[in-house]
């Protein structure tokens, strides 16, 4: 299990964390979910014990990383965000060095080597050098490290950013599967869709706040039965405002001179009445998208930017 | 420890796969050893040079200052020719000779009568040994001539009194006197000459007994130069970590960094007694060179140079990538080699540079190595300094861990 508490991180004026709070628990996978630059890799390095945190305290099973940092780390796994392998050893070498370096040795260390390359579906290429695997293969051995000692709290930043499709199904496979065995993992994404479809509970995070968190249900919740409906075309913000201001099924979320998110209660249901108020309050559409609630449409409606931004 | 073994477990196997590093680190004492066995011929010749005599005296006694270049050792490093003044002068200023003696006239006269006399030696300024060798020797010849005024005045007041100077011929009567006089000096100085009331100890050095070796002064040199580069070479691995993010990896395990940084440079020190170890072997057995305590030897060579490792890997640390972090290594390798006699062995560097090359890192190391070699090193000595290297790895180590935690491992 993991405690976050108050966590702040500074790196001279710029305030990369600001107190922010949250518990994983065994088990279950638990998402920090933001764009990039929100303070996730921070977060994870202040878990992990490679930054110290300006304040706050985390817990790792109960021991605190900074007085506690041996004891909080060896239960650790951790699969960085970069692939931190080396090149010139060869798979089997790479996973008994990690190994090795959670105080794994003899047959126990031979049979984790085996086993884990054998899950993330390298085995047969375990006396091959890691310069001549693909980005994918080399994602997988990068988790393989990761989880050779069986950590009971698995960090995992980002693992699949640039994964071809296949291997990204297969790291999202070992992922469940590690929380299956009961371990607690703390999975950073920028990615809404896996976000969605792989953690227990969530924080969304932008620029060091955490703004949002709590289930999937929980945060569909927070978007109540509202849908984002996003308008292309000429408007008037000031209109827009006027002419939705005093409206409880319309909150008009951003506005430019082109572009207009609003968010509508039941809005397939209200679409021509939207289109009338929308001509009335001087604006001219021409392109019109209604999105289900999701975990994008209430990052849009809490911070008024997409994801990706 | 199990962690200090896979560290340098693991170097070394990548080491292995680059055989290309591995080839030309353990190729630079063999190429520069290459390099000094075609440069003196392959028979550890001495020094040799061509000395010049301009004799205005052209005396008997004038003839026998030249031929003390002409006998025993130093005939075989000088080459004596007789030449006369301008010829001599415009010879020396052309380089063509190592020096120019100029025995001026009267000084047969000045001799035999006690008088101050001049010599002139006139040194090539672009050759060392072999000139210094003339000029020491002559130093002797002339500190003698003092001696022999002293005790044998008498008859060389007869010499003088009674044969002109530069006649060959000496009356029987006058020879008569001086074998008098000179069998009653002996007499005298008898009781103090034999035996001689000062006891001379004869000791042999090594270098003595194998006369003046240059591959054996420049081996020495040779060693500590392939270690600075392998040291140089190996430090930039500490970049290689840091790029492929394994350095931050290792932060987030259990282990300390500096049992981390301790594997590398056990794994550097391996590499080091591998090269080292073939160095010698090819120094002692392919170049003939006289080498004692080669045990000893390899062990502190190679702890010196774990601790020159440790220093590049520091210096490494500070820089701001691993280009700049290239330059910086490199402008302190080349000092360092330059003034720790790493290039040019200290017994031919001016005394001043040589004094203050003996306290840098590798010059001090290469002196206690020189001692090894010569035997002179005692076992207290060695431990001494073993224990002051370990230390000072161990500050460096710990000063590398500190920037490594604190900024290199984040920047």
């Amino acid at each position: 299990m993991i405690e976050v508490a108050q966590l702040r991180k500074e790196y001279g004026d710029l305030v990369a964390v600001d107190t922010i709070s949250f518990t994983a628990e065994t088990g279950a996978i638990f998402g920090l979910l933001g764009p990039n630059g929100a303070g996730k890799t921070t977060t994870i390095g202040c878990i992990s014990g490679l930054l110290e945190p300006t304040a706050g305290a985390v817990r790792v099973r109960g021991h605190d990383v900074v007085r506690e940092g041996a004891q909080a780390k060896a239960s650790l796994g951790v699969v960085p965000q970069e692939i931190a392998l080396y090149e010139d050893l060869s798979a089997s070498e790479n996973v008994r060095f990690w190994g090795q370096a959670y105080g794994l040795g003899g047959s126990e260390l031979r049979a984790r080597i085996t086993d884990v390359l054998e899950i993330t579906g390298l085995l047969d290429r375990a006396g091959d050098r890691v310069d001549q695997f693909s980005g994918g293969m080399k994602r997988r051995l990068n988790f393989a490290c990761g989880i050779v000692h069986e950590p009971q709290v698995l960090l995992l930043d980002e693992p699949t950013v640039g994964v071809d499709p296949q291997s990204r199904v297969r790291l999202l496979d070992l992922v469940r599967e590690q929380a299956n065995q009961g371990v607690c993992v703390l999975y950073t994404t920028h990615y809404m869709e896996e976000a969605q479809s792989l953690c227990d509970r969530l924080a969304i995070i932008d620029h060091g706040h955490v703004i949002a968190q709590g289930s999937l249900g929980d945060l569909q919740a927070q978007m109540g039965e509202r849908d984002l409906v996003r308008v292309s075309g000429s408007f008037d913000e000031s209109e827009l405002h006027r002419a939705f201001g005093r409206d409880g099924d319309v909150e008009v979320v951003t506005v430019d001179d082109v572009q207009a998110t609003l968010s509508v209660r039941k809005a397939s249901s209200k679409l021509p009445a939207l289109l009338a108020a929308l001509t009335e309050a001087g604006s001219e559409v021409r392109d019109i998208t209604v999105s289900q609630p999701s975990l994008e449409s209430l990052f849009i409606k809490l911070t008024g930017k997409e994801l990706r931004e | 420890m199990r962690f200090l073994l896979a560290t340098a477990t693991k170097d070394l196997v990548r080491r292995r796969r680059d055989s290309l590093a591995l080839l030309l680190w353990a190729g630079i004492p063999l190429a520069i050893g290459g390099l000094i066995f075609l440069a003196f011929g392959g028979d550890n010749a001495g020094p040799s040079g061509r000395l010049l005599v301009a004799d205005q005296d052209n005396t008997v006694l004038s003839g026998l200052l030249s031929s003390v270049y002409q006998q025993g050792p130093l005939a075989e490093i000088i080459e004596v020719e007789a030449v006369d003044l301008e010829a001599g002068r415009e010879r020396i200023d052309g380089g063509e000779a190592s020096g120019l003696l100029i025995i001026p006239e009267g000084f047969s006269s000045a001799v035999l009568n006690s008088e101050p006399f001049e010599i002139s030696l006139v040194r090539n300024p672009a050759q060392r040994i072999v000139p210094g060798i003339i000029e020491e020797s002559l130093s002797l010849v002339v500190e003698s001539t003092f001696y022999v005024q002293r005790l044998f005045g008498e008859p060389l007041d007869i010499i003088a009194a009674t044969q002109p100077v530069g006649a060959n011929i000496v009356p029987d009567s006058t020879v008569a006197s001086i074998s008098v006089a000179f069998n009653q000096i002996v007499g005298r100085t008898r009781p103090y000459l034999f035996p001689p009331v000062i006891e001379l100890e004869m000791k042999s050095t090594a270098e003595d007994e194998d006369g003046f070796d240059f591959a054996r002064l420049f081996f020495p040199s040779m060693l500590f130069m392939a270690l600075l580069f392998m040291a140089q070479g190996l430090s930039e691995d500490i970049w290689r970590e840091r790029s492929q993010g394994t350095l931050r990896r290792v932060i987030v395990t259990p282990q300390r960094v500096a049992t981390f940084l301790a594997g590398k440079l056990l794994a550097g020190a391996m590499l080091m007694l591998i090269v080292i170890g073939l160095g010698l072997i090819v120094g002692r057995w392919v170049f003939g060179i006289e080498l004692h305590g080669l045990p000893i030897a390899l062990v502190w060579t190679t702890i010196a140079g774990m601790m020159l490792l440790a220093l590049m890997v520091l210096v490494q640390l500070f820089a701001s990538s691993e280009r700049a972090g290239n330059i910086l290594t490199g402008a302190a390798i080349f000092p360092l080699a330059m003034l720790g006699g790493s290039f040019f062995p200290f017994e031919v560097m001016p005394d001043w540079l040589a004094s203050v090359g003996r306290y840098t890192p590798n010059g001090w190391a290469l002196a206690k190595l020189n001692q090894v070699f010569a035997g002179d090193l005692g076992a207290f000595d060695l431990i001494r300094a073993i224990g002051f290297v370990t230390l000072v790895i161990a500050v460096l180590t710990w000063l590398a861990m500190r920037r490594i935690r604190g900024r290199f491992a984040h920047s």
